[in-house]
């Protein structure tokens, strides 16, 4: 039996896998809550990012842009523990740390559709959980389209 | 916003700056600007600054030949690793499965730059192998990649350096810093196109060719303007209905939209021609070949292209009507002979095509692998095929595979000996039918396709271009996956998949000399000097498609790293074996 998807959270957390030292020692990856970045009147992105106290998690960990383009994370770290932010942007990738109880912002640049990991990438932080994603919505400019028809998607 | 209050019992510090993660190394950050006077004229006369390796195949003919004799044939025994870069994958998007070193370095004046598999260049000291800066495009991690996370090299000209990105776009870096000067959107991702071309600089303009076949896109070329990043030509490689050659496809429905040709290797160029000689890959879907009855032109072809305007002027297809996956991507060596300009081209289906480079005029048409069983081509141009998925779920074997008697990797052609040095594959393959229909980024193949894990050869052999005759061969129990380069030491080199790097006399095939790697060999080696000291470049890193053209070296080591060769300090030429 597979559990369906309106059950999937619910399945996850009777197992064990939401959260760390249950079923397995630490939570499956990008498990975690789903946000929104918000587009500004200057056409940049922007949104806030958490890592929530003892759990490893990243709080959205799936962060999710209408389109490609620049974006500003603020990143807090409400935990006790010193991690960091390591996350995906054209040119090189950007990379922070984030002590203790400190807060601080990125801006990074990514082309859409797709979807990027980020992590913090100190210890093993991202086995235990700390590896979210950022969902980039939209399409390639009309410049960058095949001469076809409609295309059938699956 | 995501909607996270802060929580008012804690006083926040401030986390100190984000800084791109490139400068977190020994890395100054600039280069030299030695690519600033890189002009066309220069990469036209390239082979007159032996020192560097300005284009792709280090010079506009596609020989893979260098000049260089330092190392020699009497002295290569003592060649020793000068340096060592080692890269690393990086993060999940160079998985297990699929990544692969796959480059040709380029190097200007004692800097080389070197792409890698997820939109990574770097510039490096190509005396020592000192990083200098790096350049990362976030790339997606779930792009349509029908054979790996590769990227086959970089060109550069007029201070920059181009290069294409998984996610379809082409950039131009300021070749002193890595910065970005132009980022051009060139295909669509959603539909399953990327690019892992290297690009050609012809006159003031970049060309690529596209990749995505096995998605079922619609093959083509672009030149886009150097300095501005404007598109100025495109040439679609499948006629939509009513164009030149459309008349191969069905006339009703969309096969051609899906038709796939894409030119996804780099091309050479004749200046006094001025066409660009550029091969195109197979049909979409590559095994069912009744959605799409006809020729199917232009895949599976050499196609002669207009650098100015794009137009296709001649053609010469290898496989009509492609039912096997045979590709014609491969260079086309540009030579000469008994004063006709001609081009010799080692496709996937296991036959070489000399053409005259003038009007695509066929001069020969030889066998380079022992084992071809899917059909027969005649000296005459005559093609026959035998053995081919037909029905439905039944499975036939055939060989070469579906990677062909020779993959994307390159041949080379020594001026000196007159030879051509073709790295060889002999693999088999299962191929049972199984129709789909095409869905957007969604592999469309139409077959069930099982690749030989044994009984396998592989050899690098030097063929005679006025006969075309074996002179002679290196037999290897593995078959060859890398380009092979030739120079005027009389050296051939070539890596295999176990990870030796080799040097073999040129005229007698004779082995002279190995290197274990640590990692098997899927790339493009080059040669150039510093401060007159020749060296050998060779990156390594097994992967890609690997289940396609080795699956039984599937569980190899991955590898990530450029070995560079040369005689120890003190060494010259003289030395001895």
């Amino acid at each position: 039996m597979t559990s369906t998807a309106p059950e999937r959270s619910t399945a996850l957390s009777e197992l064990g896998l939401d959260g760390q030292n249950q079923a397995t020692i630490g939570r499956l990856l990008a498990t975690g809550n789903i946000g929104h970045a918000e587009e500004g009147a200057d056409g940049r992105m922007r949104a806030r990012i958490r890592i929530v106290p003892d759990q490893l998690i990243w709080d959205p960990s799936v962060l999710v842009l209408p389109h490609g383009g620049h974006l500003d994370i603020e990143f807090v770290n409400d935990d006790q523990n010193t991690h960091c932010a390591l996350v995906p942007s054209n040119g090189d990738s950007k990379w922070m740390w984030l002590p203790n109880y400190s807060r601080g912002t990125m801006s990074v640049t990514l082309d859409g559709p797709g979807y990027y990991w980020f992590s913090s990438n100190i210890g093993n932080d991202e086995g235990r959980g700390l590896i979210g994603a950022i969902v980039v919505r939209g399409d390639v400019p009309e410049s960058a389209r095949l001469d076809r028809p409609q295309q059938p998607r699956p | 916003m995501t909607g996270i209050q802060d929580r008012t019992d804690i006083e926040y510090g401030e986390a100190p700056p984000a800084v791109d993660f490139g400068s977190l190394t020994t890395a100054p950050g600039t280069a030299p600007p030695v690519v600033q006077d890189v002009t066309y004229e220069r990469i036209l006369d390239a082979r007159s600054e032996p020192q560097n390796w300005l284009t792709y195949y280090g010079a506009y003919d596609g020989q893979r030949y260098s000049p260089l004799d330092q190392i020699n044939t009497e002295n290569v025994v003592r060649i020793t690793p000068a340096w060592v870069f080692s890269f690393s994958p990086h993060g999940l998007h160079a998985g297990q499965s699929t990544y692969a070193f796959e480059t040709c370095p380029i190097v200007v004046d004692g800097v080389m730059y070197v792409s890698g598999w997820d939109g990574w260049v770097w510039a490096l000291d190509a005396k020592n192998g000192q990083l200098l800066w790096q350049y990362k495009h976030a790339i997606p991690f779930d792009v349509s990649l029908c054979c790996g996370n590769v990227n086959r090299g970089v060109a550069v000209a007029n201070g920059k350096v181009f290069v294409c990105t998984l996610n379809a776009h082409v950039l131009a870096l300021d070749a002193t810093d890595g910065s970005c000067i132009w980022d051009v959107t060139s295909g669509d991702v959603r539909a399953g196109e990327s690019l892992t071309v290297a690009p050609l600089v012809v006159k003031d303009r970049v060309v690529v060719g596209s990749s995505g076949g096995e998605f079922g896109v619609r093959g083509h070329l672009d030149a886009y303007d150097m300095e501005t990043g404007e598109r100025v030509w495109r040439c679609y490689t499948i006629p939509k209905p009513g164009e030149p050659g459309s008349e191969t496809w069905p006339a009703e429905g969309e096969a051609w939209a899906r038709g796939g040709g894409n030119g996804w290797i780099t091309g050479t160029f004749d200046p006094e021609t001025n066409l660009l000689y550029w091969g195109t890959g197979n049909p979409a879907p590559d095994f069912d070949g009744e959605v799409r009855p006809g020729d199917n032109l232009y895949t599976d072809s050499v196609i002669a292209v207009d650098a100015d305007t794009g137009e296709i002027r001649w053609h010469y297809q290898c496989t009509p009507h492609d039912l096997w996956d045979y590709d014609s991507n491969m260079e086309c060596i540009l030579f000469e002979q008994d004063g006709r300009k001609l081009l010799a081209h080692f496709d996937k289906n296991g036959y070489c095509f000399v053409l005259d480079r003038t009007n695509g005029e066929r001069v020969r048409i030889f066998p380079f692998v022992d084992r071809i069983t899917w059909g027969e081509i005649t000296p005459d141009g005559q093609v026959t095929p035998r053995i081919y998925p037909e029905q439905e779920g039944e499975e036939v074997h055939f060989h070469p595979g579906p990677a062909g008697a020779k993959e994307w990797t390159h041949a080379a052609y020594s001026p000196r000996t007159g030879l051509f040095y073709v790295p060889v594959q002999d693999t088999g393959a299962k191929v049972a039918r199984r129709r789909r229909e095409f869905k957007e980024s969604i592999p469309y193949w139409g077959a069930a396709v099982t690749v030989d894990a044994e009984d396998m050869a592989g050899s690098v052999s030097a063929f005679d271009p006025s006969t075309g005759e074996e002179v002679w061969r290196w037999r290897n129990d593995l078959p060859m996956c890398a380009s092979v380069l030739a120079t005027a030491g009389d050296l051939v080199f070539a890596g295999t998949p176990s990870g030796t790097f080799v040097a073999l006399d040129a005229r007698s095939g004779e082995f002279l000399w190995q290197f274990n790697c640590g990692s098997g060999h899927h790339s493009s080696p080059t040669t150039y000097s510093v401060d007159g000291k020749q060296y050998i470049a060779v990156p390594v890193g097994w992967g890609a498609w690997v289940e396609g053209f080795l699956p039984g070296m599937m569980g190899g080591p991955h590898g990530q790293a450029m070995f560079v060769f040369s005689l120890p300090e003190g060494q010259d030429s003289s030395g001895g074996r």
